[in-house]
């Protein structure tokens, strides 16, 4: 068993700004390869028990994407001791809420208690893990609701496409290329046997991590843990093979017709490196200069003195493997998806070739200071940063020294990432345009 | 030998002991809530202060509220409207601008309205974020400038509302509950709002923005000492004031349960809320008996209302129910909105689940669950420490005892099967329900009638109305070709509308603040072109007379067949000049639009109406397929004035999701119209 103690380092700090953040937690590993992690934190009766697995959409075959995310319904249909359909009945019952969601690199559950649920809590995940009820049925309702919601989220959305879109063009050998919700033929063409296949390569204890958060006994936790997890037997290791990208450099272009926009949109889109570099926080930070807020260099210059567009923005999509950065605009009338991309190209260029005002890199600072101290402000917040920092970074203590990154990074790295990432030959040029047959006055 | 069984019988041990484990756990003792108390003091001038210190995270939040009584404004409804509106755009000594950038800059939200304020942000900045709020509040700046732009911007919004059949039911509802001059019941109009002056928002201002009713809630990382000095030195200057305090008396029940309808001819549901009149204090001894039959009544996905309505009768995506209560007067409602085709059934089974609310006691179960969810929520929401400044807030604005919620959990736990029966006998009337319906009369009425409750008509704005017709019969010889001929002699006769070559419309209407502007181009020999604008995007549609294309976004594509065919009857500057000898068309009755009866005639999926008396086209209305399911789009048409001898109606309408008002700018006839337009 690991074991690293952070409690201490709270009861040292006197006080400051520092102090006032430091999240204490403990974090251990069972027999069978689980990982637990333990905050403990009195000031409510609130509990939060959650699991982050190590599967997304880039873990699934080609031939059967939408798996990592049909998993995410398919879980909650039932258990040996759950019956089919009691698992929302007993959360509601006993004063708690329950979700859940996917992204390409891992899927996370979670429940909140009144902090007197901690047990049912433990045992509903442990029922979850050791012996999931997948039968028919339950494949053939959650494919009936993934098809609902692929119509509501993405398919009767306008840009709903967008970044499904982006990463098919971005990618050509990673399996971040397909959508996330992934191909609905194959989840129609899957059979049962290939979900329970599934189910047992990736939902195993050495491939999880559960997070407990809130008003709780670290010893009494403990004891339930071991008594519900402990006896889930080891999986087989989980290898994952990786997937390199080359570099691109010449322009790529592409066109994509949405049948429920009216507007264009112009995207470009670069390929930058895994959420865990310094580089990939630095271009967070650059694309909140450009356009986070009314005051941002691009908000103000393109939309609002000049209005050639309705929209424009740019945001860092940090992942796992690589990270992409998009530039995104919608031209007003008498100005072209080219215009944008030469006013937005001014406004990195001159990123990479003038430094930010002292003046603005403060703003900047503050801003990332409100954002760290409020993404801590929950113990739902707390426990999934918990369980991301562990299982993404590879480093729980991030959750209290991440900020340092950010605070360290200084003008000339902003200037040199722009410089080394945000270069024309570097990039996709989408046209994410208003499919033909739908085109009215 | 020996071993092997220990290592068996070690096994089954194990095994057994495992399937025992496995059972669900029951809950532990309930956690013991620790409601803190937060620090308070009071200005002079009446001002009081709730400090919660909480240092777990470098952030502070200040919130500034009055609780001065509510009041009703008449025939100037908006004033305090624009009050909200207004207070933040600048303070006497810092621009608008300025005060928006230094606000960003230190990462930082401040908000104003007609009788608050409220802040947010890093507690480093603690001070200056208090000294940004304070000026706002106690300094604001009212010009003539901003007041016209927001009025703008309001009535601009007021209008998007105006077809909106839940905006309509919202505020018929409160009109026909409270009564119209009641702070509850009155309601934000066009009207209204033009008889306010700037002069009112600074009188309102100086009248109700005063402090002898006011709390101002400190919630994070500060020391109550330095807010101490902090406020002081901020506020103390605050003029002490009290806001005037006027009773109202309280709206009444009806005699009998009764069904109030309004008719929306664009309905495609309807809306339907059961309501009645509640005066809950949250010091009854009621009080957590009706909170909890409310819960278990329509409280949410597991309420009765959602499982027999959604669930078990899949009639809509939600069914629920509410009660208010507090030291003024608020309401009881169970509403839905529901297809046209099952209103009736709607409502029929939402009184049978009221009235079992009233005669059966609810299972040991039902209450169980119940409570769970309340105390759960209300053991979760200590986890934010702004609860404990709200709860203490609360307990002084309703006069609650010093422990109230400490036994919040105690006196959940208390309430008895028989409490629930007795709280929904009193505060939930089944016998003297008003049961608010708006829908469309042509669908609905029939069904309503069906129910045998007595049924009263008001009009969008809660006024009593006559019964809307619906598909009443035609008088005998009326034909469609009659009601065309009509039509035609009355806009100018055959004669003059043969005279009719072409016809050019230009017209124009704002969206979201937005100018839209559309054109309509159409010839005797069945050429049509026509187009239109929002900030210079935009698109036309052209027809030859045989083929045509539809233009937008760089797009070009040939028009449908379905659409060729429509035109073909259909493009022409007065069609009913060959429509009136198309046998296809019926006549299918006499309705109801905007308050006149007009002949309905109907060609497939669209229906044009002809008033009455005028015989002039007052609408029509198309059945479409929408992203939410069918839809039935209608275009109005008033405002009919002499052009060149024929009556052309000036005012119209265009659906584009919401409908946009068209006022025309320009109408010719036999003029400005060459064949070039149609290529």
């Amino acid at each position: 068993m690991r074991k690293s103690l952070m409690a201490l380092g709270s009861l040292l700090m006197l006080g400051g700004v520092a102090s006032a953040q430091q999240v204490a937690f403990e974090e251990y590993d069972l027999d069978n390869g689980m990982h637990v992690i333990l905050h403990q934190d009195k000031t409510a009766p609130v509990i939060i028990t959650s699991v982050m697995y190590h599967v997304g959409s880039k873990d699934e075959n080609p031939e059967r994407t939408g798996f990592a995310h049909f998993f995410e319904h398919l879980l909650f249909e039932g258990t040996e001791n759950i019956e089919r359909g009691e698992w929302f009945k007993i959360v509601t019952a006993n004063g708690g809420n329950n979700n859940a969601n996917t992204s390409d690199d891992r899927t996370y559950y979670y429940e909140v208690f009144p902090s007197n649920n901690l047990e049912l809590a433990i045992w509903m995940e442990s029922e979850r893990l050791m012996h999931p009820v997948i039968n028919q049925i339950g494949v053939d309702t959650q494919n009936e609701v993934v098809k609902e919601e692929k119509r509501l989220r993405v398919d009767n959305q306008p840009y709903g496409n967008l970044i499904a879109e982006v990463k098919r063009n971005m990618f050509v050998n990673h399996p971040y290329r397909w959508a996330t919700i992934g191909s609905m033929d194959h989840l129609d063409a899957a059979t049962l046997e290939e979900f329970r296949a599934f189910n047992k390569k990736y939902y195993v204890p050495n491939n999880a991590v559960l997070v407990i958060a809130g008003d709780l006994d670290i010893d009494q936790t403990k004891k339930w843990v071991n008594q519900y997890f402990a006896p889930i037997p080891k999986g087989a290791p989980v290898n994952r093979k990786t997937f390199d990208e080359k570099p691109i450099t010449q322009t790529l272009r592409a066109t994509y017709e949405d049948p429920n926009i009216q507007l264009p949109m112009v995207v470009a889109s670069y390929r930058t490196p895994s959420m865990k570099t310094r580089e990939a926080r630095v271009l967070d930070m650059i694309s909140t200069i450009l356009s986070d807020g009314k005051s941002s260099r691009m908000y103000k210059k393109i939309v609002d003195d000049k209005k050639m567009a309705l929209q424009m923005g740019a945001f860092n999509y940090s992942q796992e493997d690589y990270g992409l950065y998009i530039v995104y605009g919608i031209p007003m009338q008498g100005f072209t998806s080219e215009d944008l991309i030469k006013e937005a190209d001014e406004e990195i260029v001159k990123l990479q070739k003038e430094l930010i005002s002292e003046k603005e890199f403060e703003k900047l600072k503050n801003i990332y200071e409100s954002n760290y101290v409020n993404s801590n402000s929950s113990v739902e917040g707390i426990a999934s940063n918990l369980a991301t920092y562990y299982m993404l970074y590879g480093d729980v203590n991030l959750i209290n020294t991440e900020i340092d990154i950010y605070r360290s990074i200084t003008r000339e790295e902003i200037r040199d990432v722009a410089k080394k990432y945000l270069n024309p030959n570097q990039r996709l040029i989408l046209d994410y345009v208003p499919a033909k047959d739908k085109a009215q006055n | 030998m020996k071993k092997v069984i220990y290592i068996l019988a070690g096994l089954f041990l194990t095994i057994t002991m495992q399937a025992q484990d496995r059972q669900m756990p029951k809950p532990g003792p309930a956690p013991t809530v620790n409601v803190g108390k937060p620090e308070t003091f009071t200005l002079k001038n009446g001002l009081k202060v709730l400090v919660v210190e909480n240092h777990k995270l470098p952030r502070v939040s200040y919130t500034l509220t009055m609780d001065n009584a509510p009041y009703a404004e008449g025939s100037k409804k908006g004033v305090a409207d624009m009050v909200s509106a207004l207070m933040g755009s600048g303070t006497t000594t810092m621009s608008k601008d300025a005060f928006n950038e230094e606000v960003d800059f230190l990462g930082a939200n401040i908000n104003f309205w007609a009788e608050g304020a409220s802040a947010n942000g890093l507690s480093k900045y603690s001070k200056r974020i208090m000294e940004l709020m304070a000026d706002g509040a106690l300094n604001p700046k009212f010009t003539q400038e901003e007041f016209d732009k927001q009025k703008a911007q309001i009535i601009e919004a007021l209008k998007s509302d105006e077809k909106s059949v839940p905006a309509v039911a919202s505020r018929v509802t409160d009109v026909l509950v409270y009564g119209k001059s009641h702070p509850k019941g009155e309601y934000l109009s066009e009207e209204t709002l033009n008889n306010v002056t700037l002069a009112d928002v600074k009188a309102n201002y100086n009248t109700y923005f005063v402090p002898e009713k006011a709390y101002l809630v400190i919630v994070g990382d500060v020391k109550v000492k330095d807010v101490k000095k902090q406020v002081k030195k901020l506020f103390e200057d605050w003029t002490p004031n009290t806001a005037p305090n006027i009773s109202y008396s309280d709206p009444k029940d009806v005699q009998y349960t009764q069904i109030n309808f309004v008719d929306m001819p664009n309905a495609v549901q309807s809306e339907i809320s059961v309501v009645n009149v509640v005066n809950l204090k949250m010091t009854d001894k009621e009080y957590f008996a009706a909170l909890l039959a409310n819960q278990i009544l329509g409280g949410g996905g597991e309420g009765r209302l959602f499982l027999n309505l959604r669930e078990a009768h899949a009639w809509t995506y939600g069914a629920y129910s509410s009660i208010g209560s507090g030291k003024y007067v608020t309401s009881f409602s169970a509403s839905t909105s529901v297809r046209n085709a099952v209103t009736d059934s709607a409502i029929t089974e939402i009184l049978n689940e009221v009235k079992k609310m009233r005669n059966d006691l609810v299972s040991a179960e039902d209450l169980k669950n119940a409570k769970a969810k309340y105390i759960g929520n209300f053991v979760m929401q200590m986890e934010k420490p702004s609860t404990v400044a709200n709860y203490a807030l609360r307990t002084q604005t309703q006069n609650l005892p010093e422990d109230f919620y400490e036994n919040y959990i105690k006196n959940i736990n208390a309430v008895t099967p028989e409490d629930v029966r007795n709280a929904a006998k009193k505060f939930f009337l089944a016998d003297k329900a008003r049961i608010v319906v708006v829908g469309k009369a042509a669908d609905v009425l029939a069904g309503l009638e069906s129910t045998k409750l007595p049924i009263f008509y008001f009009d969008k704005w809660g006024q009593k109305t006559d019964k809307p017709v619906v598909n009443k019969p035609v008088p005998a010889g009326v034909t469609s070709k009659t009601v065309m001929a009509d039509y035609i002699k009355a806009i100018g006769g055959e004669k003059a509308v043969s005279a009719v070559k072409s016809l050019s419309l230009s017209a124009s209407g704002s969206v979201q603040g937005m100018r839209l502007e559309v054109s309509k181009k159409v010839s005797i020999d069945n050429k049509l072109v026509e187009s239109m604008s929002v900030m210079g995007q935009g698109g036309k549609r052209v027809f030859n007379g045989t083929t045509g294309y539809q233009t937008g976004q760089g797009q070009k594509m040939d028009l449908e067949a379905d659409e060729i065919a429509e035109l073909k009857k259909y493009a022409y500057p007065i069609p009913e000049l060959k429509l009136k000898d198309d046998a296809n068309l019926k006549i299918s009755g006499i309705e109801t639009i905007n308050g006149s009866e007009a002949y309905a005639i109907t060609d497939g999926e669209r229906t044009m109406y002809y008033d009455v008396k005028t015989s002039l086209k007052v609408a029509k209305s198309e059945s479409v397929e929408g992203p939410n399911g069918q839809m039935v789009l209608v275009t109005p048409y008033s405002d009919y004035r002499d052009v060149k001898g024929i009556k052309i109606p000036f005012k119209t309408a265009l659906n584009i999701g919401i409908e946009v008002e068209l006022t025309v700018n320009e109408a010719k006839i036999n003029e400005g119209v060459t064949d070039a337009d149609f290529q």
